[in-house]
């Protein structure tokens, strides 16, 4: 496993140093600034309406930062030829395709507690309490925007950018429609429906009382079993090309 | 030359790649060569020719074909290859890291300690003449820096074969010379080195053997001199100030080039004493009297001319 915490360590020292990261983190501290300006508030309800509207911006943060690093991370490589001298060594393709996702993964994870601590900086400021289920939220996004990263870099192995990123966002719409698509469970297809529902916490976050500890475990899982597939796969893809 | 031991550092069997099905491209159909441990050997051959894909295949970036591969006596899998150190052609690091993270990069892939690959960074970066530019993120690098520090990279985990592709690409004349001086210092010390270059005079000045590729097959192999001398010839330099050679010597030569009073031409190597009189009865100074050498730009000329098989084209050798 050196050799694919070699790979991250770089891949984070790369992707840390991307302008685009830090703009998309002061564009959400500007955004979750001006949040409580908002007129739409309620009384008793600015907190949750406040939460929700975080979330929801530290979701799409998440997702531009995901789709900026990883859609053309594995192709721009094979194009400058960066990683030839990488796999001319001791190292296997499948380990480059971990060490990537894991690098983005981390870089992703270092932006969401950036994100997370500004919405709940500003909130705990604003509103006077401290708003501990945010994080809740931003885990759930993490893993998402994770899964998503994997994704991305498994159809880079085989596509150019453009493919990936419509492949993303086409995957980011139809893994969020299965209620609308099958109605419910009761429909055979539910259960092997791709689906990133599981991640979707932001209405128990910001009006309910979160989400427990054995959801989270759950969440776990099926983001262990998302990013394990697509690794999987990506690796597949990527030991069978021809650099 | 380093200490030379019976298992050859590289061995290369029937390499072979095809790209597409039936009908497709084919970029190397048929190379075999064996590199002998220590030495530093050769790789030659026009653009095209099958050098970058042979060596592709070699290091697992590209899969073959056909053909068996190895190294240091084992089949060329990823084990082996922590031994081998690989400079591609016209390198390029990401620009956002700096020479040292790049240099640990490939030091910890390669399996040495942290610390070990910052003591071995510093001393690279001055082996290759960046000393002190650790810390400069790569995207402020020129074209021959990049050069520089890819050695640097192909060297950290100081490897026992090294395989360059155009090494001096990029690289100013100090920068060609500080090259070749870093592949001899390499085979002094019992390092493999395999060169694949397009540059005669980068190859001439280093390799002990040379394997010439064109159409993707081997078109030559052995001791440059060998390959590149032409049988029965002797280059003559002859200075004067008549405006031709004596009529004698003029049914003699053969590919005559003259400037500024020196002539320069080839004669059978039968002939030569009776030239060399000739001028010098006529107040010719001889400067220089050599056996007739084609260059690699002829060589290669003349490798392109032959019937495009196989067995034709080695016979060049």
């Amino acid at each position: 496993m050196n050799r694919v915490f070699a790979i991250a360590r770089a891949v984070v020292s790369d992707a840390i140093r991307r302008r685009i990261v830090w703009v998309v983190a002061l564009f959400a501290l500007v955004l979750a600034a001006v949040i409580p300006m908002l007129p739409s508030y309620g009384v008793g309800v600015a907190g949750a309406v406040y939460r929700e509207i975080a979330l929801a911006m530290t979701y799409v943060a998440a997702m531009i930062v995901t789709l900026v690093l990883s859609v053309a991370r594995i192709p721009g490589e094979i194009e400058r030829r960066t990683l030839y001298s990488v796999l001319a060594r001791d190292v296997r393709r499948w380990e480059y395709v971990l060490g990537t996702w894991m690098g983005i993964a981390l870089t992703l994870g270092a932006a969401m507690v950036a994100f997370g601590a500004i919405i709940f900086g500003v909130g705990w400021v604003v509103y006077s309490v401290p708003m501990w289920l945010l994080w809740q939220g931003v885990l759930a996004i993490w893993m998402e925007a994770a899964v998503l990263a994997a994704l991305c870099v498994a159809i880079s192995t085989v596509a150019i950018p453009v493919i990936v990123a419509v492949g993303a966002l086409a995957f980011l719409f139809v893994a969020h429609v299965r209620a609308d698509l099958l109605g419910g469970p009761e429909n055979p297809l539910w259960y092997v429906y791709p689906s990133l529902d599981a991640f979707n916490i932001i209405a128990p976050v910001s009006h309910g009382s979160g989400v427990s500890p054995a959801y989270l475990a759950m969440m776990a899982l099926v983001f262990t079993g998302w990013v394990a597939a697509l690794v999987l796969l990506g690796a597949l893809g990527f030991s069978r090309r021809d650099l | 030359m380093g200490e030379m031991t019976n298992t050859p550092a590289i061995r290369i069997e029937g390499a072979q790649k095809r790209y597409g099905k039936a009908g497709g491209f084919t970029a190397v159909s048929d190379v075999s060569l064996t590199v002998t441990a220590g030495s530093i050997h050769g790789l030659l051959g026009p653009n095209g020719a099958g050098k970058t894909t042979t060596l592709k295949m070699l290091l697992g970036l590209v899969r073959p074909s056909g053909g068996t591969f190895e190294i240091l006596g084992e089949p060329a899998g990823p084990a082996v290859r922590a031994r081998v150190g690989f400079l591609p052609e016209q390198p390029y690091f990401s620009p956002l890291l700096t020479a040292t993270e790049l240099l640990m990069l490939h030091g910890r892939l390669s399996g040495m300690a942290p610390a070990d690959v910052s003591a071995r960074a510093g001393e690279l970066l001055a082996r290759v003449g960046l000393e002190g530019r650790g810390t400069a993120r790569l995207g402020t690098f020129s074209r021959g820096m990049l050069q520089r520090v890819g050695i640097a990279q192909a060297l950290v985990a100081s490897p026992e074969v090294v395989v360059l592709d155009e090494p001096a690409s990029g690289l100013d004349p100090v920068g060609q010379r500080d090259v070749r001086n870093i592949m001899m210092s390499l085979a002094e010390g019992g390092t493999t080195v395999l060169l694949s270059s397009h540059q005669l005079s980068e190859v001439e000045a280093v390799c002990d053997e040379v394997t010439i590729l064109n159409r993707g097959i081997v078109a030559a192999e052995g001791a440059i001199d060998d390959l590149l001398n032409v049988a029965g010839r002797t280059s003559i330099r002859a200075r004067g100030d008549a405006p031709a050679l004596p009529a004698d010597v003029q049914s003699l030569m053969e590919d005559v080039a003259v400037s500024g009073g020196v002539w320069v031409f080839s004669v059978p190597d039968s002939a030569v004493r009776a030239v060399v009189d000739i001028l010098d009865d006529n107040g010719w100074a001889i400067e220089a009297v050599v056996p007739k050498r084609q260059s690699l730009e002829e060589y290669f000329a003349h490798m392109l001319e032959q019937p495009h098989d196989a067995d034709a084209a080695k016979g060049v050798a």
